[in-house]
């Protein structure tokens, strides 16, 4: 059977696999398996068990996901973020848009302490949602905001995502993509806090400045701020510090972290052996649950692989694009569209395996394209119909926001996310300046 | 036939060019109908560390490798691999080839269903290169932390007063440039400068002590080996005694002009002196003898390879200055013969 | 992801009536929750070989491999405990505009197009790959030497908890039990 009838068949039983409703990581397994059955080669169900155990069991790299989930975790129960929040509301409330300055500036400095979304996209949620909407904020700038906001932990230092990436990109470190996709990050963010600025110079009424009753004395601002801001602050350092200075790995690190996190928890007095073991346990179904889509994308790559369907699909994109640009522009846009539909673990493993040798061919940098493919991912969380950052607003936001205005909410930042790649493909030393500085050449 | 066959190399360590040239003249030595090799750069298929597992089950037909990387298997794999001190190149062509190496490399091979063809072979390895603390003497390797591969190789290391880390070949880099290890062996000059080893360490001490050549090769699935005729596996056979002169000359061609582009990058070159090589040849015999007498069939290959040093020596000695390399004065022979029964 | 998975943790979840359904989550239960403890252990071993390197000078040789095999250990064995909790990423764009019985059957034969043709195979040729590594005595490679058959050996036990877990997923299925088709939440954390 030719490569180009498998990669068909294989991507329709996927496509099937998902719309059934059926976890991903059993659909890609399921397709690896009947993959190599449908193209009579039956014997290659071998190489699933010899990459389960090598890519996905055996890789130092990885046992970083489970301690920054756990860390996460930690994190949320230690309370720490409400309180910043409450510090910097009060702080920043009587500017128009302060409101929502406060939560971009909180989200990047959450986004730095945590490798995962969801508790950046629902502590903000739940913190400062209700106060924006009862001051007046517009639904869509309030939930747009906060959802685009909270998907910034991913992309800024230290991130599951970008410890995925790593592992799947040979050659590039863990180091060298925190490093790399730093400034984007943090661009973006500035980016998403300008916007909210000429949004509320603009539109003064969609982001009123707060009244004066529901402030605090100065005193009692700062001082919260300083108590509840420093020992994050210092996790941060801990954390970001010892692996860019050179001492530690991106794993230990997390191990770090992770301790740091509890520490905090306990030094708070919020420690209870019951918070403490169901993280724990929700740790461990959340870890199961990215490691195997690992498993299952690692099994269907493989079997991808030998069948020819990988072989068929990369000269497919060959054939669309014969310079770097409109290579780099194809591959931005398929990921923008698989990012509709499905989450960012399956379009790193399926896509990667696909792209990279192409960006190599073509002599494109591949530290700078993988960042860029974590930028441009963002989406994936914004996009409809299929994004976990609109799945946690609508869970959080009260009845009278509908779904339709969180959709409308998030378009302007998916806006935004673009025109950062635009920048990143014109000023290419948005990601390697860092690197290179750190690293040299 | 059809072979699917793949490496322990990425394609972006030269290594996997000996891989490609053996694939290449054998698919052009041979006629289409009767066998083409499909070649998967490392990594593509399985991971390098299971391709052993994915030729030994029939998954794969095929895979290139570096026997080194099975020790955990047998440590039998060790001495097809490298040697601590031991052979250089031309020593592992000839015991090949008119010793009985090539034997033994199918006895080992065999104990798990596979045939093996070496068809590559590299001279020494450039030796250890350290980020802030240069190895002109023994003493120098004291408490440093050193990426170091085989189980000779850290035993030996740890006599001397290292510590062995292993880590894969990707990794090494960047432990290097934040200071995880203090130095690091990986391959050849042409092969570490490749990895960028020149921007993250100032020193290089040579020689490669601990791995005085490697030998690199192809194994085969037994079923799948039985089932050419003879004129086609004769033909892989002459594909691979090809490749293996041009490894060689190649690796060593491209060692020099690696040598020389490390000297441009500002790298210090230190060579142990002849004392200290005749001590670390000491603690290589007792390591080896120690090693082999765990193991019946390491001791095996060990007593098969200190045999033809020893029968070797009357004409190498008397053909100096025109011989092949140096007699070394190696282990025990009767002592590692007595552990291989 | 769904709301059992957020009050689950210290409930065993909802008891069903079929001893084989009964059986199964009880078993991927206890496993997860003894083997989720593992994910500590592993964080100590990696800041107990920080400190021994930094402030000791005198890093531990096993610590690089134990982490690595605890850290497979934990995860592989957890799939069947994910399951139990439908905590595995899933899309149900469409299944979710499903009425509950055509849903239901759309989810069973998930289980029969996908999951059980991957599940069988994970278990049957990790069980070969597992008996290969035993029957070598398979050691990791360089001066220290540890085991590693016992880590393939578990992923095949986790295999077969996976496949169990299955069956009493596709059980709960078939036989209108199952009590993750209400409406959904996002998930918790991710
Ligand atoms: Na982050
Ligand atoms: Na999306």
């Amino acid at each position: 059977m030719s490569g180009e009838s498998i990669a068909l068949i294989m991507s329709g039983l996927l496509l099937l696999g998902l719309f059934m409703g059926h976890p991903l990581a059993m659909v890609l397994g399921g397709t690896a398996v009947l993959g190599a059955i449908i193209a009579g080669k039956p014997m290659v169900l071998g190489i699933v068990i010899n990459r389960i155990f090598g890519d996905v069991l055996d890789n130092y790299v990885l046992i970083a996901i489970p301690l920054f989930v756990l860390m996460a975790r930690f994190l949320s129960d230690s309370g720490v973020t409400d309180r910043m929040f409450e510090a910097l509301r009060h702080l920043m409330a009587r500017v128009t848009g302060g409101l929502g300055l406060a939560v971009v500036f909180i989200s990047i400095l959450l986004a730095a302490t945590t490798g995962i979304i969801g508790a950046s996209i629902t502590v903000m949620g739940m913190m400062a949602l209700r106060p924006m909407l009862q001051y007046g904020y517009d639904k869509r700038l309030a939930t747009g905001l906060i959802a685009a906001s909270g998907c910034l932990g991913i992309l800024i230092p230290p991130s599951i995502m970008l410890i995925l990436m790593a592992s799947y990109a040979p050659g590039l470190s863990v180091g060298q993509l925190f490093a790399g996709a730093m400034m984007p990050g943090v661009v973006l963010g500035v980016m998403y806090a300008i916007y909210v600025a000429v949004i509320a110079w603009l539109r003064p009424d969609w982001a009123p400045p707060v009244a004066d009753e529901e402030q605090i004395s100065r005193g009692a601002m700062w001082r919260m701020l300083i108590v509840e801001a420093v020992p994050p602050l210092v996790l941060i350092l801990g954390i970001l510090g010892s692996l860019l200075a050179g001492i530690a790995t991106a794993t230990e690190a997390s191990a770090i972290g992770a301790v740091l996190a509890l520490l905090i928890v306990i030094t708070r007095g919020r420690f209870e052996w019951k918070t403490f073991y169901s993280a724990l346990l929700e740790t461990g179904r959340t870890s199961a649950m990215i490691l195997f889509i690992v498993v299952g994308a690692t099994a269907f790559t493989g079997v991808f692989n030998i069948t020819g369907g990988l072989r068929a699909s990369q000269d497919l994109i060959r054939g669309l694009a014969d310079d770097p640009y409109t290579l780099v522009a194809v591959m931005l846009l398929v990921v923008f569209i698989l990012g509709m539909f499905l989450d960012w673990t399956g379009i790193v493993l399926l896509s990667f395996p696909i792209f990279l040798p192409l960006v190599s061919e073509m002599g494109i940098e591949p530290l700078w394209f993988v960042v860029l493919m974590a930028v441009v991912l963002q989406t994936s969380f914004l996009s409809p119909p299929f994004g976990y950052a609109l799945f946690y607003m609508r869970a959080i936001a009260p009845p009278e926001v509908s779904t339709t205005d969180i959709i409308r909410g998030v378009l302007p930042f998916i806006a935004l996310i673009i025109v950062m790649c635009a920048m990143i493909i014109l000023f290419p030393g948005l990601v390697t300046w860092l690197p290179t500085t750190l690293y040299g050449g | 036939e059809n072979w699917t066959m793949t490496s322990t190399w990425p394609s972006s360590l030269e290594l996997i060019e000996i891989d490609k040239h053996w694939v290449e003249l054998a698919n052009s030595l041979i006629d289409d109908d009767k066998l083409t090799i499909e070649f998967y750069e490392g990594g593509s298929l399985v991971p390098a560390g299971e391709v052993f597992g994915a030729v030994e089950s029939g998954t794969i037909q095929a895979g290139a490798d570096w026997p080194g990387y099975w020790a955990g298997r047998d440590s039998a794999f060790s001495p097809l691999a490298t040697t601590a001190s031991l052979f250089n190149a031309v020593d592992y062509v000839n015991w090949i080839q008119e010793w009985g190496g090539a034997d033994l490399y199918n006895e080992v091979y065999g104990k798990f269903g596979m045939v093996y063809l070496p068809y590559g072979v590299t001279n020494n390895e450039s030796g250890f290169r350290t980020v802030d603390k240069p190895i002109k003497t023994i003493e120098d390797l004291n408490g440093l932390r050193l990426r170091l591969s085989g189980l000779e190789q850290g035993k030996l290391l740890e006599k001397l007063g290292g510590n062995q880390v292993s880590m894969a070949g990707g990794e090494i880099y960047q432990s290097l440039e934040r200071g995880v290890i203090d130095g690091a062996e990986f391959s050849t000059p042409n092969v570490d400068f490749s990895g960028g080893f020149q921007q993250v360490t100032k020193y290089w001490s040579t020689p490669g002590w601990h791995q005085s050549s490697s030998v690199f090769g192809v194994m085969i699935n037994k079923a799948a080996w039985d089932a050419l005729d003879e004129e086609t596996q004769s033909r892989l056979e002459t594909a691979a005694d090809a490749t293996m002169l041009w490894s060689l000359a190649f690796t060593e061609k491209r060692a020099t002009e690696a040598f020389a582009q490390f000297k441009e990058a500002g790298t210090e070159i230190n060579r142990l002196d002849d004392a200290a090589l005749e001590q670390i040849q000491k603690m290589a015999n007792q390591t080896i003898e120690e090693v082999a007498c765990e193991n019946p069939l390491s001791a095996k290959v060990y007593a098969s390879q200190i045999g033809y040093l020893q029968d070797y020596a009357s004409w190498r000695d008397a053909s100096a200055p025109f011989n092949l390399g140096r007699t070394p004065n190696g282990p025990d022979l009767a002592k590692i013969e007595g552990c291989a029964q | 992801m769904n709301a059992g998975a957020e009050n689950a943790p210290l409930t065993f979840g909802r008891v069903h009536n079929l001893p084989i359904i009964r059986l199964i989550d009880g078993i991927n239960e206890v496993v997860g929750r003894i083997v989720s403890i593992v994910a500590i252990v592993f964080a100590g071993i990696i800041i107990y070989d920080v400190f021994m390197r930094y402030f000791m000078g005198e890093p531990t040789r096993w610590a690089f491999d134990v982490t690595k095999q605890l850290y497979g250990f934990y995860f592989i064995m957890l799939g069947g405990y994910a399951l139990r909790h439908q905590a595995h990423v899933r899309v149900d764009l469409v299944t979710e505009r499903l009425g509950r019985n055509a849903r239901r059957w759309v989810e069973a034969a998930g289980y029969v197009i996908f999951f059980f043709p991957f599940a069988w195979v994970f278990a049957r040729r990790s069980w070969d790959f597992a008996m290969t590594s035993y029957g070598q005595g398979e050691v990791t490679y360089g001066a220290v030497q540890l085991p590693v058959y016992p880590l393939k050996m578990a992923m095949f036990v986790a295999a077969v908890l996976l496949l169990i877990q299955g069956v009493s997923e596709f059980l709960k299925l078939v036989l209108n039990k199952a009590d993750h088709l209400e409406p959904m939440e996002p998930l918790d954390v991710r």
